[in-house]
């Protein structure tokens, strides 16, 4: 599904208006800093600047939240080496590895390592990505509602069972953000539906408020307890030393296998680079020669969780572009990004707005090669950033979240949302619910609740017809697979390791 | 400190007296016209989806009534202690404060307040971090009217 040379220079020649630049690299440097700060991951950075992107051209709009999604992913990094508090979820793997190398006096070599892997990743990601979403959007053009209902299923009920301990409470979150997308108008027939009265709330409950609240404000009040924390730590050690060709070409199998362990991972709808990140970790352990090396400060121990979260991006904005189902947290706030540039991404923009789609895979391209020259200048300077005290983050953040909110709406009541949605976060957070449920919840419940309501017309009551999907029966597959394969292959094991000691 | 089951059991069944009184309220969705014979009723996807988060909580409830803890918070608090929830509550309070300032009045007064707000009541007492906030207040509001044209009102 090439769309022709014109478009691709079309596309180049969009990226490359100075205003497109300076956002590029602009998005870079914030995303590199909100990364940084403890507690502000991805999503909230893409959340705190999205109404800034509303006075944007589309693709100027969407490059600046690809700079910032990436950027930040590999800022965790930065502090989870540093002080051993990872500045993103995505981070937490590397902080046992990286940690201990940056407190044995190496912290130049382990952050040489994390970017450096964060780059190769990055662009494989990018170079999936490029491949596989054209040929998955003239597939997924074909879809009816029963393959849609289907992968909504996968990526809510995948999340909910990685999201958090408590399966029931997953799947508690997980339901209440879908069915908070039931209020509003009814798109098939028009009913109101738990309007109160209020004109406000015909179009439903904003999307954007709803997850800037539910990521950004949650967080700030999360922050605020912890709030007189000091965080010190020895900046003597912050100078990057990039790794070596040879040093490179002996961790090749495991930056390889990282790397497509972080893209398919991040192409599963829901799952997200905390995830991949612990995969290609305890992958990486697994296959190695020397296991015992890790967790004691070892290059691979960096390289491996690095490699697979920053790798996440691209294959995240697969399903996210080609079927409108974010592969990740943050790529849901992406998608709000998109609705509110009037674009709705699924297999249709391919071929309404395929400038669009180069535009970002050109753009993802030079966001990676860009970070790793930014990232050599400002890994310093963004690593003093740590010391931020989070008594100044709280009101700024806060106080952000809700311009940012009225400026884009010019509403108390979009306000209010944000608000409350900051509280139920909060609220559900406290109480050891993860968000990452609620916000794929929120954003996948139209899609899920009307592609059920048509799938159930379409069979008539007939379950035979409603399972009539090669397509969605293969996905009902691969989720019983994901969810019963680990149990029923521990199960096999242990019956045949029995066997054998029966023997 | 309040525990995690305590605040669970408190919170489910609260989420099922929300989910009960939704349920109710969604039969009174009227589809006027002839729509209203297409397709499945408007009230179908919500009552589902609230009869699964009712379901979903008695086994939450059931959890921690029976077992005392759901995944890892065995034992476990709601607050690290009585500081961290003064400080969480104080700056939700803060936040609805200011939000009610700015619905009320207007936006400087709120703007003015936001920070020094908060970090009061975060315990902060170095004034320079109260003159700090202000400044960034300032900078917020010049970014927001003069580089981006936005109206605070």
């Amino acid at each position: 599904m090439f769309a022709g040379f014109d478009v691709v220079a079309q596309s180049i020649g969009q990226l490359a208006e100075p205003i497109t630049l300076a956002l590029l690299v602009g998005g870079i440097v914030l995303g590199l800093i909100i990364g940084v700060l403890p507690g502000l991951g991805p999503p909230i950075a893409i959340a705190l600047a999205l109404p800034f992107t509303f006075h944007l051209e589309p693709i100027a709009a969407i490059i600046l939240l690809l700079g910032i999604y990436s950027a930040a992913i590999y800022g965790g990094s930065i502090s989870a080496i540093a002080v051993g508090i990872p500045g993103t979820g995505a981070a937490i793997a590397t902080v046992q590895d990286g940690n201990k190398m940056f407190k044995a006096g190496k912290g130049g070599e382990a952050l040489g390592l994390s970017l450096t892997g964060s780059i190769i990743g990055g662009l494989f990601s990018v170079i999936c990505l490029a491949f596989i979403a054209p040929i998955l959007a003239t597939v997924a053009i074909k879809f009816g509602p029963r393959e849609f209902l289907a992968i909504s299923v996968f990526g809510l009920v995948v999340v909910v069972r990685v999201a958090g301990e408590s399966l029931s409470k997953g799947l508690l979150v997980g339901a209440l953000g879908i069915f908070l997308t039931t209020w509003g108008l009814d798109e098939l027939n028009g009913t109101e539906r738990y309007t109160f009265g209020s004109y406000h709330l015909y179009e439903g409950i904003p999307l954007v408020p709803f997850l800037v609240g539910v990521f950004a404000v949650s967080e700030v009040l999360i922050g605020a307890e912890r709030a007189l924390q000091k965080l010190d730590f020895d900046q003597t050690s912050l100078t990057v030393k990039l790794p070596g060709w040879g040093k490179l070409m002996k961790m090749k199998d495991v930056l390889f296998r990282s790397s497509a362990l972080g893209t398919v991972i991040g192409i599963i709808p829901g799952e997200g680079a905390a995830v991949a990140a612990f995969f290609a970790y305890s992958e990486a352990k697994r296959r190695s020669k020397t296991p015992e090396k890790f967790g004691t400060g070892h290059d691979e121990g960096i390289v491996a969780p690095e490699t697979a979260n920053n790798a996440t991006v691209g294959g995240a904005l697969v399903p996210t572009l080609t079927l409108g189902v974010p592969g990740s947290p943050a790529a849901a706030v992406l998608l709000g990004a998109f609705l509110i540039h009037g674009l709705a991404p699924g297999p249709k923009l391919f071929a309404e707005r395929p400038d669009m789609m180069y535009a970002i895979f050109i753009g993802l391209f030079i966001i990676n090669i860009l970070m790793m020259v930014i990232g050599l200048m400002a890994i310093r300077f963004a690593a003093k950033l740590i010391q931020v005290p989070t008594t100044f983050i709280v009101p700024t953040v806060l106080l952000l979240s809700f311009v940012g909110i009225f400026s884009v709406s010019h509403s108390f009541f979009n306000v209010g949302v944000l608000l409350g949605a900051g509280i139920l976060g909060y609220v559900v957070r406290k109480l050891g619910y993860s968000i990452a449920p609620l916000s794929i919840g929120f954003v996948l419940g139209p899609i899920l609740e009307n592609s059920l309501r048509q799938s159930l017309v379409i069979a008539d009551g007939s379950v035979g017809e409603f399972f009539n999907t090669p397509i969605g029966l293969g996905i009902y597959a691969a989720l019983a697979l994901t969810i019963f394969g680990g149990p029923l292959a521990g199960w096999v094991k242990n019956k045949m390791f029995q066997r054998a000691e029966d023997a | 400190m309040i525990t995690q089951r305590a605040a669970n059991i408190a919170f489910n069944i609260l989420v099922i007296v929300a989910a009960v009184f939704f349920a109710l309220e969604a039969e009174t969705f009227q589809t006027s016209g002839l729509l209203a014979s297409t397709g499945l009723p408007s009230k179908f996807f919500p009552q589902l989806m609230l009869a699964f988060i009712g379901l979903c909580s008695v086994i939450v409830i059931g959890a921690y009534v029976f077992r005392g803890f759901a995944g890892t918070d065995k034992g476990a608090s709601v607050f690290e202690d009585g500081g961290a929830a003064r400080r969480g509550l104080l700056v939700l309070a803060v936040a609805v404060a200011c939000y009610l300032v700015w619905s009320l009045w207007s936006f400087i007064p709120m703007l003015i307040l936001i920070g020094p707000a908060c970090a009061l009541a975060m315990g902060v007492r170095s004034p320079w971090m109260y003159v700090s906030l202000l400044v960034m207040s300032g900078i917020v509001y010049l970014v927001f009217t003069q580089l981006l044209n936005v109206q605070l009102t």
